[in-house]
C-alpha cells in the first residue's frame, strides 16, 4: 500500500464543481480516496494551481505515419536534443520527437493521457509498440474507418447492425479505443487518384456518400455504446470555402447520448475557411461557432496553428497532395490496403503569409466564440498545427486580450480584414482553461468513467501542480507568468506516483493503453458472417487469424467492455 | 598566435574524435578544452601534444595547426567564425560545419560533409573530398549559403547538394549528382560529373570535363565562349521538371574558335 497526501493544493476540478478551493488530496494505491494515514508521503503544493492530469484528445505521437515523419526529417533530429540523465532516455527532435521526447515533454507539462489521433488498423502493432515507449501517458488509439471497404459496403446496404459488428470486431482486434473518420470516403477516392468535393459525392466503386458514412458510423457508435463518440476529421480540409461542408456535416448529427456529445469534430480551424481561393480566404469561425453553440451534441477542438516549422501528417492523402503542390517540398504518400491512406509533408507557418495569419486567428476565434468550453477543446492537432509544447502559449493567448493584441500587431497587415480576432474581448478564466485541457476531454472521450480528468474520490490520481498562484496572478496582464507556469509543472503525479518534478522526469514510466471490446451477440458477429470472412480472405494480404494484435503488444492494456443495444 | 596540435599515439586509433571545440576563438583563453573520444570526454592534452607560439589579442590572429593522424577527427572548425586552421594531413567528417568566417586549409584529403551548411569563410583542400562536400545536412533544404570551398582533387557523390550561395570549385571530378537541388551560388567542376544538377532551381554549374548520364530534363539554349579558359560551353536551362530555372554549362565538343 502506498499513500500520498498533496497538501495546500489550490484545486480546480470542473467535473466536480470545485473552483480554486485550497484543499488536501489524499491518494492511496494510485486512486484518490477520502483520507490517508499519517504515514503517507506528503507533497506540499504551497497554494499552487492543482489540476487533474491533462488530457490531449487529439495528437499524433505514435504509429507508422509519425514514424515516417521522423524518417523524412533527419534535420529535425538536430533540434531538441537532450542527453541521458537519471531516468530519462536520450531524446531528440522538435516537431517529430522521439517517443520518449514526446512523453517527457507531455509529462513536464502535466499531461497524463493522450489520444493518438489516427491509427491505421492494419498497422496497429507499430502504434502499440510506440505506445509502450511513451511511458508517462495513458494512451488511447483512434481507429481509422474512413475508407474501410467492409464498412462502406454495409453502409450501402443500410445495415447499421452489420456496420456496428464490423466496428466491434475491428476495435477489439486492433485494440483501438474509438472510431476515427478522416475525410470519409475521400481517402478511398484518393486511392483512385480522386478526391470528393462535398459530403454528397459518391465514393468511386462503392456508391456511398460521406454523409451516409458519417450518419451510419454515428448510429453504429451508439449501438455499441462506445465510450467516445465518432471522431471526425471533416471532408475538404484546408480548402477555402470549406466551412459550408463543415456546417452541412454538423447538421447531420443527431443528439443521441446524454453522457457526452455525439460527434467530436477535430481540428476545426482547418475546416472554417471562407472565400474561394487562397487569395481571398477569410475566417468563417463565427458561422461555425454559431452552429456549435446551437448543437450541444457536437464538441470540437481548435486545431490551433502556431508560427514556426512543423510537420503535417494525416490520413487525408489527397489534402496532403494539394499541400505538396503548394510547397514543392518533401512529400510522403501511403496507402493502407482496404482501409485508409496517409500523407505527410513539412510546413513552415509564417507571419509573413496572410493565409497562415488567418489560420492562426481562426483557431483562437473558434475557442473564444464558443460559449461552452466543454464544446471547444484546446489542441493543435500536434504536430499539424504546432507541436504540443506550444499549448502554454495558446493558454496565454486565450486568457489575455493584451497578449493577443501584441501578437496581432506582428502579423500580416491584411489579417484584420479577413478575421474578427481583433474585436473579441473575451478572456478565459482558470476554470475554462481547466475545462479546455482536461475536463472537456474527459467528458468527450468518455474517460471520466475511467477516473480521468477529475479529482473526485475513486478517480485515478493523475494530478498536475503548476507553479502558479492563481489569486496573485492576473492572467490578462501577467500572461508571461501563465505561459511559463503551464510549461513546467512543480509536480506531475501519475497514478499516485510523482513522475516529473520542476521539468525533470524522475521515474521510468508505466503507462496503460485503454482499448474497447464491445459486446456483440454471437449471431451478429462478423466472425460468423461467411460473406465477411470470404472477402477478408480474398482481399487482404493478411489472414483474418493473424490480423488481431496479440496481447504481447500491450503489456499494460486495459480493456473496457461495453454493453450496447445490439 | 600559433597553436600546434600534434596527435599522440592512441591505444584505440580507430575511435573517432568529436572535436567541435577546435576553433581559433576557443584558444584565446588557453588550451583547456575537451573533446570526445567515442563516448568519453577527454582533455585536449590527452589526445594532442600542444605547442603554443606567441600570443594574440583577437581570434582572427589565432592559427591552429593540426598534425599527425588526424583522419578520424571530426567536426574541426564547426561554427568557426574567424582565424585560420591548417591541417597537415587528412581530416575527418564534418570539417568546417556552419563555418561563418576564417580559413581552413587541408593538406591531405577531407572526409564527408566538408563545409556543410557553411555561411562564409574559405575552405581549401589540396587532396580529395568525400561525399556531400559543401552540401546541406540530410533533410535540410538549404546547404551551403556563402563563402567558398575549393578542392584540388576529386569530390564524392552529392557535392554541393542544395547549394544556396557561395562558390564551390572542384578541380578534379565529382561523383554522382553534384549540384542536385541547387538553389543558388556557383559550382565549378574541372573534371567529369555524373547526372549533375537534378532538380536545380537557380544558380550556375559549369562542368569542364565530360558529363555522364546527362538528365533528360535540361533544355539546351545555346553556347557561350569562355575566352579566358579557351573553351566553348553548351548552355542548358535548369531542370525543367522543376520550373526550369538556373544554368548548367558543359564544355562543348565544338572547337574553341
Amino acid at each position: 500500500m502506498t499513500e500520498l497526501l498533496v497538501k495546500n493544493a489550490c484545486v480546480i476540478d470542473p467535473l466536480n464543481g470545485i473552483l480554486l478551493e485550497t484543499m488536501d488530496i489524499p491518494v492511496r494505491d494510485g486512486k484518490i480516496v477520502s483520507s490517508v494515514s499519517s504515514a503517507a508521503d506528503v507533497i506540499d503544493a504551497r497554494g499552487c494551481l492543482t489540476l487533474p492530469g491533462g488530457i490531449d484528445s487529439h495528437s499524433h505521437v505514435c504509429g507508422t505515419k509519425v514514424n515516417f515523419g521522423r524518417y523524412m526529417s533527419p534535420e529535425d533530429m538536430r533540434a531538441g536534443r537532450t542527453a541521458r540523465r537519471g531516468k530519462m532516455h536520450v531524446t531528440s527532435g522538435y516537431y517529430v520527437p522521439t517517443t520518449f521526447g514526446n512523453s517527457y515533454r507531455y509529462s513536464t507539462m502535466g499531461y497524463t493521457t493522450v489520444l493518438e489521433g489516427a491509427m491505421a488498423p492494419l498497422e496497429a502493432r507499430h502504434t502499440h509498440e510506440e505506445f509502450t515507449a511513451t511511458p508517462h501517458q495513458d494512451m488511447l488509439a483512434n481507429t481509422l474507418f474512413d475508407g474501410n471497404w467492409a464498412i462502406m459496403e454495409s453502409v450501402r446496404e443500410r445495415d447499421f447492425k452489420k456496420t456496428a459488428a464490423i466496428v466491434a470486431w475491428t476495435l477489439a482486434a486492433v485494440k483501438g479505443y474509438s472510431i476515427k473518420l478522416t475525410n470519409p470516403g475521400g481517402t478511398e477516392a484518393w486511392g483512385w487518384g480522386d478526391d470528393l468535393s462535398s459530403i454528397h459525392d459518391p465514393v468511386p466503386n462503392f456508391n456511398v456518400t460521406p454523409a451516409e458514412i458519417i450518419a451510419a458510423m454515428i448510429e453504429a457508435n451508439e449501438l455499441l455504446g462506445l465510450p467516445h463518440s465518432v471522431h471526425l476529421h471533416c471532408n475538404n480540409l484546408g480548402k477555402p470555402g470549406n466551412y459550408r461542408t463543415t456546417l452541412e456535416t454538423f447538421d447531420l448529427v443527431p443528439d443521441k447520448n446524454n453522457a457526452r456529445q455525439t460527434l467530436y469534430a477535430t481540428h476545426v480551424q482547418f475546416h472554417a475557411y471562407g472565400g474561394t481561393t487562397w487569395r481571398d480566404i477569410n475566417s468563417k469561425a463565427e458561422e461555425i461557432t454559431r452552429s456549435v453553440n446551437a448543437k450541444p451534441q457536437i464538441v470540437m477542438d481548435m486545431g490551433q496553428i502556431m508560427f514556426g516549422r512543423t510537420m503535417t501528417m494525416t490520413a487525408d492523402g489527397p489534402m496532403e497532395f494539394n499541400l505538396y503542390c503548394l510547397h514543392h517540398n518533401k512529400w510522403s504518400n501511403h496507402d493502407v490496403e482496404l482501409e485508409t491512406g496517409s500523407g505527410i509533408i513539412p510546413v513552415l507557418y509564417s507571419k509573413k503569409s496572410l493565409v497562415n495569419c488567418v489560420m492562426w486567428a481562426i483557431g483562437l476565434e473558434l475557442a473564444l466564440l464558443t460559449k461552452d468550453p466543454y464544446q471547444c477543446l484546446l489542441a493543435t492537432d500536434n504536430p499539424n498545427g504546432a507541436p504540443f509544447v506550444k499549448y502554454p502559449e495558446i493558454i496565454g493567448l486565450l486568457m489575455s486580450r493584451r497578449y493577443r493584441d501584441e501578437e496581432f500587431a506582428t502579423l500580416h497587415e491584411g489579417t484584420g480584414q479577413r478575421t474578427a480576432i481583433a474585436s473579441i474581448d473575451r478572456e478565459m478564466d482558470w476554470n475554462e482553461i481547466a475545462v479546455m485541457t482536461r475536463a472537456g476531454q474527459a467528458k468527450a472521450l468518455g474517460m471520466a468513467a475511467q477516473g480521468k480528468g477529475h479529482l473526485g474520490e475513486g478517480a485515478e490520481a493523475d494530478i498536475a501542480i503548476y507553479p502558479i498562484r492563481c489569486h496573485a496572478v492576473d492572467p490578462a496582464t501577467e500572461y508571461r507568468k501563465v505561459v511559463e507556469g503551464f510549461q513546467k509543472t512543480m509536480f506531475t503525479i501519475k497514478r499516485g506516483r510523482v513522475v516529473a518534478r520542476d521539468g525533470e522526469v524522475i521515474v521510468e514510466g508505466a503507462n496503460s493503453t485503454f482499448w474497447v471490446n464491445p459486446s456483440v451477440p454471437e449471431d451478429l458477429s462478423v466472425r460468423n458472417d461467411p460473406e465477411f470472412v470470404r472477402k477478408f480472405r480474398e482481399y487482404y494480404t493478411v489472414r483474418m487469424d493473424n490480423y488481431p494484435v496479440q496481447d504481447v503488444y500491450l503489456p499494460r492494456g486495459k480493456c473496457i467492455r461495453t454493453e450496447g443495444a445490439l | 598566435m600559433r597553436v600546434i596540435l600534434e596527435t599522440k599515439v592512441r591505444p584505440k586509433p580507430f575511435l573517432p574524435i568529436e572535436a567541435e571545440s577546435i576553433i581559433p576563438r576557443n584558444f584565446l583563453k588557453g588550451t583547456d578544452l575537451t573533446v570526445y573520444e567515442g563516448n568519453k570526454e577527454r582533455a585536449l592534452s590527452e589526445i594532442f601534444w600542444i605547442f603554443v607560439e606567441g600570443t594574440a589579442v583577437s581570434p582572427d590572429k589565432v592559427e591552429v595547426v593540426l598534425k599527425g593522424d588526424t583522419a578520424r577527427i571530426k567536426r574541426v572548425g564547426e561554427y568557426m567564425d574567424t582565424g585560420i586552421i591548417r591541417i597537415a594531413g587528412d581530416i575527418g567528417m564534418h570539417c568546417g560545419n556552419f563555418m561563418s568566417g576564417g580559413l581552413i586549409e587541408i593538406g591531405g584529403n577531407a572526409d564527408a560533409w566538408l563545409g556543410r551548411e557553411m555561411l562564409n569563410g574559405r575552405i581549401f583542400c589540396r587532396g580529395n573530398a568525400g561525399h556531400y562536400c559543401a552540401s546541406g545536412y540530410r533533410g535540410e533544404k538549404h546547404g551551403m549559403k556563402g563563402g567558398s570551398v575549393e578542392v584540388m582533387g576529386n569530390a564524392g557523390d552529392f557535392c554541393a547538394e542544395y547549394l544556396t550561395g557561395g562558390t564551390v570549385h572542384i578541380h578534379g571530378s565529382c561523383g554522382d549528382m553534384p549540384g542536385v537541388e541547387m538553389k543558388g551560388g556557383q559550382l565549378v567542376i574541372g573534371g567529369d560529373a555524373t547526372r549533375p544538377c537534378g532538380n536545380m532551381k537557380a544558380g550556375t554549374c559549369m562542368v569542364f570535363g565530360t558529363v555522364h548520364y546527362m538528365l533528360p530534363t535540361f533544355r539546351k539554349t545555346g553556347t557561350q565562349v569562355l575566352p579566358d579558359r579557351k573553351v566553348t560551353m553548351d548552355v542548358y536551362t535548369g531542370d525543367v521538371a522543376n520550373r526550369g530555372k538556373g544554368t548548367l554549362m558543359i564544355a562543348s565538343r565544338a572547337h574553341f574558335p
